[in-house]
């Protein structure tokens, strides 16, 4: 086994593990970042979506050996206060029930978002499409989406997410 | 109903010994052990009762003793307490508590969390709020009557406009002594129950910090996957495990026995005759990494004894249970005389129908860390029954339940799954073998292979129509593998399952018969979130609207003729219903209330502008349902194209669930049950052939995804005032759904859909 380096959230590591060894498990077992989940193992419920050199990429999937060298963003680096505008927007919009699913909805948001400022609904399936939410959280993904595409889009500062408790809506 | 935990005054240290876990509230992970307070001694905490602490720095924290798994149960809770407590909720801490007996029944099912703690957690807070109003009237030397609670943790004395927080009140509070009959709020003060409030997690979970089962890592842990029998009841007969253990990182590869335990639940618990395998058994594989085990397992030779299990499959069982249905079954209800008045029918209308076996998918496959070590084990499970945990575990590790600490963790999605504890079992007896703490992670094809699945079923209706073309009979007639089929292989009948939505149907017919009849279970069957309401909501449901159709009115009309006038209907007064459990709360207490029913369905109708002229090849359907002690009534708008291409722009939903203590958490509850409702009735199936069961991923065990979802549903809630008790939110939302979008689909294309799932039926 060769040490492999990798960049996730700006840290570089180097991790000795067996080079067909998916990026989901190198992310959890080895580094420690639970926040990517494991779903389905086929890339077929998007739980595990992370960013690699800023496309939403199913981690499930994709060998260790591919991402050499490459750039990985996680939920855990997405912001560096939780305050990302997609954040924000599930928040406000109390999305999660389970919660299990949202980081990859979070992650494939986020990286439409970095191409796309206002998707359309059809641009949203588009996206999310490839994703699974079993407590069925879509209509309010849906919304926030667009909520998180608004407050993306405004020159505004970032308006403060309700707190955890106490919020109403 | 579970039995009310006693307020005590429990020592802080034990209750330090009995929860590790917990602790962390709104800005901490729910994941660090409640230890990291354990710089409160004692004597600086104010702990009135087992699940308020609240120490001098001012730190309120909240113990809640139901799983939580999206239902917002951590939310709902708190807000009890804390409404009760006065306290400043935006400063609230959540744990998750321990097992403990003064806790009750800590199972969390059968949308009873609210219910069920309703009382123990006022009394706990109002008992904490008056000892805090003795603290400050002596603290100032004045009366008790005079000091007052403002919500926002203080105390104030307003003659001299002074004031006092909970936190400088800690200590003096501590010694005051627990009192008894302390008076609850008027519910016309309550400033948190009751309204919309943020889950106190949603933090965590945006930034993925949120701890779930399945992130559970502990000191020395290894991982495991395990390789269960193909078949249901079958065993290892012999394996190479050569090539496995050449896998860098595997450590051990052995034989794990089936492990039956005594049946969980019910009255006549016999111990050891259990059928259900509380462990597949099969061969386990244990390495340094979920990869390297996942990567061992695949190249492990296993032959299987798979048994007589081997010979079933779906199409055979479809047969049987086909047949089965031609023949009267066991008698259950009886009112009037159904017989003679089908003799003399002016017109007979007769339908089958037949639901398919579900499995739960839940996102997060189940999965549990334990660590078995000097007579104790220790065990991080994302479940809804942690005292079933102690039990099952204790017995097959073989030490008494005392010595099984339950850490429940977050569960993501649960569904009636994680309320059996196997994959508990499972973990607790790898770790004993190998002598370390191991974390078993099922992959999503172990998950949905060896799941507890929602019984299949079948179902026979019969209605009569007088002269005047009114019902004068109906005859409905189960046959269904039940649930009972866990605790003994001879159950053929239902046992409970026959008070969702059967027994209790709620019609106005002067003839009426229950029936149902034996069928044999050949693989696991457990709880799905609404249990058998589903099959029973859409069957009666659909058959009400072929009823309609049959008299040629509107279904709404009709609907409503045969839930009748106001009135309660209590099943014990037809003949040979001897008890109605009533979802295990007091029938005095949540009637079924035909009042509440109409309701439900006249506001639904009203809002989804029931009978509007809808655009070609679109159609509405109504259904309504109790369960769950809840009234949920659901209008589902479809358009079919020409291809049978489905979609649904809308569904409205009236709930009456009583009071509604979070109303933000209902509407979530009530959309995402639309979702799961579609998808069940789309594409759920589970199916066997040569005994196993066909799919094994999302792929085949298909769920709706967001381009499939309905773009709204619009959630109403009947308004209830406190004195109309809080009922069932996480499940009552699923079984109208399915008939109401079966009965939608038949007004945009005459086609009666009387099998679920729809699949392509409507292809044309």
């Amino acid at each position: 086994m060769n040490a492999i380096s990798i960049t996730v959230n700006g840290q570089q590591h180097s991790v000795e593990v067996s080079p067909d060894t998916p990026l989901l498990w190198v992310l959890r077992d080895t580094l420690g970042l639970t926040g990517t989940k494991f779903g389905c193992g086929q890339a077929l419920c998007g739980a595990c979506t992370v960013h690699v050199d800023g496309e939403a990429t199913r981690s499930c999937t994709t060998r260790i050996s591919t991402v050499a060298g490459r750039s990985i963003l996680t939920i855990e680096g997405l912001s560096p206060d939780g305050q990302h505008p997609v954040q924000q927007a599930w928040l406000a919009d109390q999305v999660p029930q389970c919660g299990y699913c949202q980081a990859g909805m979070i992650m494939t948001t986020a990286a439409l978002l970095a191409k796309n400022a206002s998707p359309t609904d059809a641009d949203i399936d588009d996206a999310l499409g490839g994703h699974i939410c079993r407590c069925g959280t879509y209509q309010r993904i849906r919304q926030a989406v667009h909520d998180a595409a608004a407050k993306h889009s405004s020159s505004e500062s970032k308006s403060p997410a309700p707190a955890a408790a106490g919020g109403t809506r | 109903m579970s039995t009310l935990p006693a307020l005590t005054n429990p020592s802080r240290r034990e209750f330090l010994k009995t929860s590790a876990t917990g602790s962390a509230g709104l800005l901490l992970a729910f994941c660090l052990p409640a230890i990291a307070s354990a710089a409160d001694s004692p004597e600086q905490v104010f702990q009135p009762n087992a699940y308020i602490f609240i120490n001098p720095q001012g730190d309120v924290r909240l113990v809640v003793t139901r799983s939580e798994m999206g239902q917002g149960v951590r939310t709902a809770l708190a807000m009890i307490l804390a409404e009760e407590l006065d306290a400043d909720w935006s400063r609230v801490k959540i744990e998750q508590g321990a097992c403990d007996p003064q806790y009750g029944d800590m199972t969390t099912g059968g949308s009873m969390s609210i219910r069920s703690t309703w009382d123990p957690l006022r009394k706990a807070g109002a008992s904490a709020r008056d000892m805090l109003l003795t603290a400050a009237a002596e603290t100032w030397n004045v009366s008790k009557d005079e000091c007052s609670a403002t919500g926002g943790s203080v105390i104030e004395h307003k003659k001299t406009a002074r004031k006092i927080t909970y936190g400088q009140l800690a200590i003096k509070a501590a010694s005051v002594p627990v009192p008894k009959d302390v008076p609850l709020k008027d519910p016309k003060d309550y400033r948190i129950v009751g309204t919309k409030r943020a889950r106190v997690d949603g933090q965590h979970i945006v930034i993925g910090e949120a701890h779930y089962g399945i992130d559970t890592k502990v000191p020395g842990m290894l991982y495991a996957v395990v390789a269960r029998p193909p078949v249901f009841g079958g065993k290892v007969k012999k394996f190479d495990a050569a090539r496995a253990l050449a896998v860098p990182g595997v450590k051990k590869v052995f034989e794990v026995p089936a492990v039956e335990m005594p049946p969980l639940f019910g009255e006549d618990r016999k111990p050891d005759s259990g059928h259900q395998h509380y462990l597949w058994g099969g061969v386990a594989v244990v390495a340094d990494s979920t990869w390297q085990a996942i990567a061992g397992r695949r190249v492990l030779t296993i032959d299987w004894d798979n048994g007589p299990g081997a010979e079933e499959s779906t199409e055979k069982q479809r047969a049987t249970l086909t047949e089965l249905l031609k023949t009267p079954g066991k008698e259950l209800k009886k009112v009037g005389d159904p017989d003679s008045a089908a003799a003399s029918a002016a017109k007979t209308v007769e339908a089958d129908y037949e639901t398919p076996f579900l499995a739960h998918m839940t996102m997060e496959p189940v999965n549990c860390t334990a660590s078995v070590r000097d007579g104790k084990c220790e065990v991080w499970a994302p479940t809804q029954n942690p005292q079933a945990v102690q039990e099952t575990v204790a017995k097959a590790v073989g030490i008494s339940k005392e010595n099984v600490v339950c850490h429940v963790t977050l569960l993501g999605g649960a569904f009636g799954r994680k309320s059996f504890p196997d994959f508990v079992v499972e973990a607790a007896v790898l770790s004993k073998k190998t002598g370390k703490p191991v974390k078993v992670v099922w992959s999503r094809e172990d998950d949905i292979k060896a799941d507890s699945f929602h019984s299949v079923a079948a179902m026979y209706f019969k209605a009569s129509l007088g002269a005047d073309g009114r019902p004068t009979a109906w005859l409905q007639r189960s046959v269904f593998p039940p649930i009972g089929s866990q605790d003994d292989v001879a159950a053929k009948y239902g046992s409970f399952e026959l008070d969702m939505g059967w027994n209790d149907v709620p019609f106005d017919i002067p003839n009426l018969r229950c029936e149902n009849g034996e069928a044999e279970a050949h693989t696991r069957i457990g709880w799905f979130r609404s249990v058998s309401n589903i099959p029973h909501g859409f069957a009666v449901q659909s058959f009400a609207a072929e009823l309609a159709h049959a008299m040629g009115r509107d279904p709404k009309e009709v609907l409503l003729e045969l839930i009748g006038p106001p009135r309660i209907v209590d099943p014990r007064k037809s003949q040979n219903v001897e008890a109605f459990p009533n979802y295990g709360d007091p029938f005095e207490t949540y009637p079924i209330d035909t009042a509440r029913l109409r309701r439900a369905v006249e506001l639904v109708a009203d809002k989804a502008e029931w009978g509007r002229k809808l655009p070609p090849r679109h159609g509405q359907g109504i259904a309504v349902h109790r369960s769950f002690l809840s009234y949920v009534a659901t209008v589902v708008e479809v358009a079919v194209d020409e291809k049978g291409g489905l979609s649904v722009p809308r569904v409205d939903t009236a709930i009456d669930c009583g009071f509604a203590a979070n109303p933000e958490r209902i509407y979530s509850q009530i959309e995402g049950a639309a979702v799961m409702g579609l998808s069940l009735a789309r594409y759920g199936e589970i199916s066997f052939k040569n005994g196993r069961v066909e799919q094994s991923n999302f792929d085949g065990f298909q769920v709706i995804r967001i381009d499939e979802s309905p773009p709204i549903t619009h959630v109403h809630i009947v308004p209830n005032g406190i004195d109309v008790p809080s009922s069932g939110v996480g499940e009552p939302g699923v079984p109208p759904f399915a008939p109401a979008l079966c009965n939608a689909i038949f007004a945009a294309t005459g086609k009666r859909i009387r099998r679920l799932p729809i699949g392509d039926q409507l292809a044309t």
